[in-house]
């Protein structure tokens, strides 16, 4: 087409409108080039267009829409001119974009709050463990003394004083198997300084005492000692406590202040 | 920077049968226009102020009518406004009116946005010839209103047909298969219709 040819006007309106193909926009346009005449007539409806653009209804900007444009402005000021994406690139989508950021903010903070909540969660978590293990400890060890006191075949022995005193006594209840030991006395007499009551277990097969564990009575001369250290599997033909050291001694110490043999033994 | 905004309005040669020497043209508000935009191109932010309250309501108005979504209406405002801050010049030397410019350029990209197709500078080289005067709230009401009244007075297919392609994005093909109409007629509904309003307005 020439400029000698002019377009149509009706499509001249509609290429104004942008209400043609890409084929015959393009086609209006390469006319346009070289005619003057036809640019003035789409400039013409251009105008008219305008005019209808102008029918609508007014509605106000959103709000923070003013905010919006000028706080982007002011960033501008400080941003190179290479970082402004222009208009003609993909069009930006502002709530979508928004939404997107806010999103992106509010996961970040969602999972900095997350992580908070993990790590409280995780100190609670061992406390609780902590708690669970320490209970479980004291279950199992009221147990075994439960089991202790009520074994048939635990050796229960009763301790008197080894003189003819028999104000202080004791009595032991041991089973062999376990090594466990459960000892109570009474109307001991209070130590001197520096020193502590230990019990012994006398082996039955007459192997050195074993040490059973150090005590101090208390202000009514009362002491028990439950669940020493002891090994397992040494059958005791008798028990004694001495006075000795307060850090105690590996071998008694005479005198032997409470003794007290297995029966049968 | 690619070429952000489309040409502005260079007025082309004024042919004896416009019709736009519209009744508003008088008065000193497009002169303000050029003093906004020449504050503007000094990067005085406060003059974007300014411009956006003579203009954002207008430009965000089309916009919404077009999208009929706030969200996107309002991309395409902010979008058209940072580019007047990032290239005032441009407008600056043209002739007629920026309402008017703004008011097609928001069109144009409101159906962009709609039609998720993008923005062709080729296409969207927005020349216009219109002395409309839009600087001032007053007469920015009184054209509104009187353009108003003069779409209504159009026959109803000429108004359907301006809506459709105006407002809707649509192309007439798309209209002409929408309505059962010849292309033809789509065609000349379309161009009747904005050369009646061109004369309401002038007469």
């Amino acid at each position: 087409m020439t400029a000698g040819e002019h377009i149509p006007q009706e499509d001249l309106a509609l290429y104004a409108m942008r209400s043609l193909s890409a084929d015959e926009s393009a086609a209006i346009r390469a006319h346009l080039d070289s005619c003057a005449e036809c640019r003035a007539a789409v400039a013409e409806y251009s105008g008219d267009l305008a005019l209808v653009a102008l029918s609508v209804e007014q509605q106000a900007p959103p709000d923070g829409a003013r905010e919006r444009l000028l706080n982007r402005i002011a960033a501008d000021a400080n941003v190179p001119e290479s970082n402004i994406v222009p208009i003609d690139a993909k069009p930006v989508n502002r709530v979508y974009s928004s939404i997107q950021w806010s999103l992106v903010a509010a996961l970040v903070i969602f999972a900095f709050a997350l992580m908070l909540k993990i790590g409280d969660m995780r100190i609670e978590l061992r406390k609780q463990a902590a708690l669970i293990n320490q209970q479980a400890a004291q279950s199992a060890r009221a147990q075994q003394v439960l089991d202790l006191l009520t074994s048939k075949s635990a050796q229960r022995v009763l301790l008197t004083a080894a003189q003819a005193l028999p104000q202080p006594s004791g009595r032991a209840v041991y089973l062999a198997s376990s090594g466990s030991l459960y000892f109570q006395c009474n109307n001991l007499g209070p130590l001197p300084a520096g020193k502590t009551y230990e019990l012994w277990v006398i082996p039955a097969n007459g192997a050195a005492p074993l040490p059973a564990g150090l005590f101090q009575p208390d202000a009514t001369g009362g002491a028990s000692v439950i669940l020493p250290p002891l090994p397992k599997g040494v059958p005791a033909k008798a028990f004694g406590v001495t006075m000795e050291q307060a850090e105690g001694s590996a071998t008694p110490t005479a005198p032997i202040l409470l003794a007290g043999a297995v029966s049968g033994e | 920077m690619n070429e952000n905004l489309p040409n502005p309005p260079q007025a082309p040669e004024r042919t004896d049968n416009s019709a736009l020497d519209l009744p508003l043209e008088s008065g000193p508000a497009p002169a303000k226009d050029e003093a906004l935009l020449e504050r503007v191109a000094a990067n005085d932010q406060s003059a974007m102020a300014e411009f956006f309250d003579r203009y954002g309501g207008l430009v965000y108005s089309i916009a919404l009518r077009v999208l009929k979504d706030s969200g996107q209406a309002e991309d395409v405002m902010q979008e058209i406004f940072f580019q007047v801050w990032k290239k005032p010049e441009s407008f600056a030397a043209s002739r007629g009116s920026l309402g008017a410019w703004l008011a097609v350029v928001t069109r144009n990209r409101a159906v962009d946005v709609l039609r998720r197709r993008k923005p062709d500078d080729s296409v969207d080289d927005v020349v216009l010839l219109s002395n409309t005067n839009l600087a001032s709230e007053v007469e920015r009401s009184s054209m509104m209103e009187k353009v108003r009244q003069i779409l209504e007075g159009l026959p109803v297919e000429q108004q359907k047909s301006v809506e459709m392609a105006f407002f809707d994005g649509l192309t007439h093909a798309e209209i002409a298969a929408k309505t059962g109409d010849p292309l033809g007629t789509v065609k000349t509904r379309i161009r009747t219709a904005l050369i009646s309003v061109r004369k309401a307005i002038q007469a």
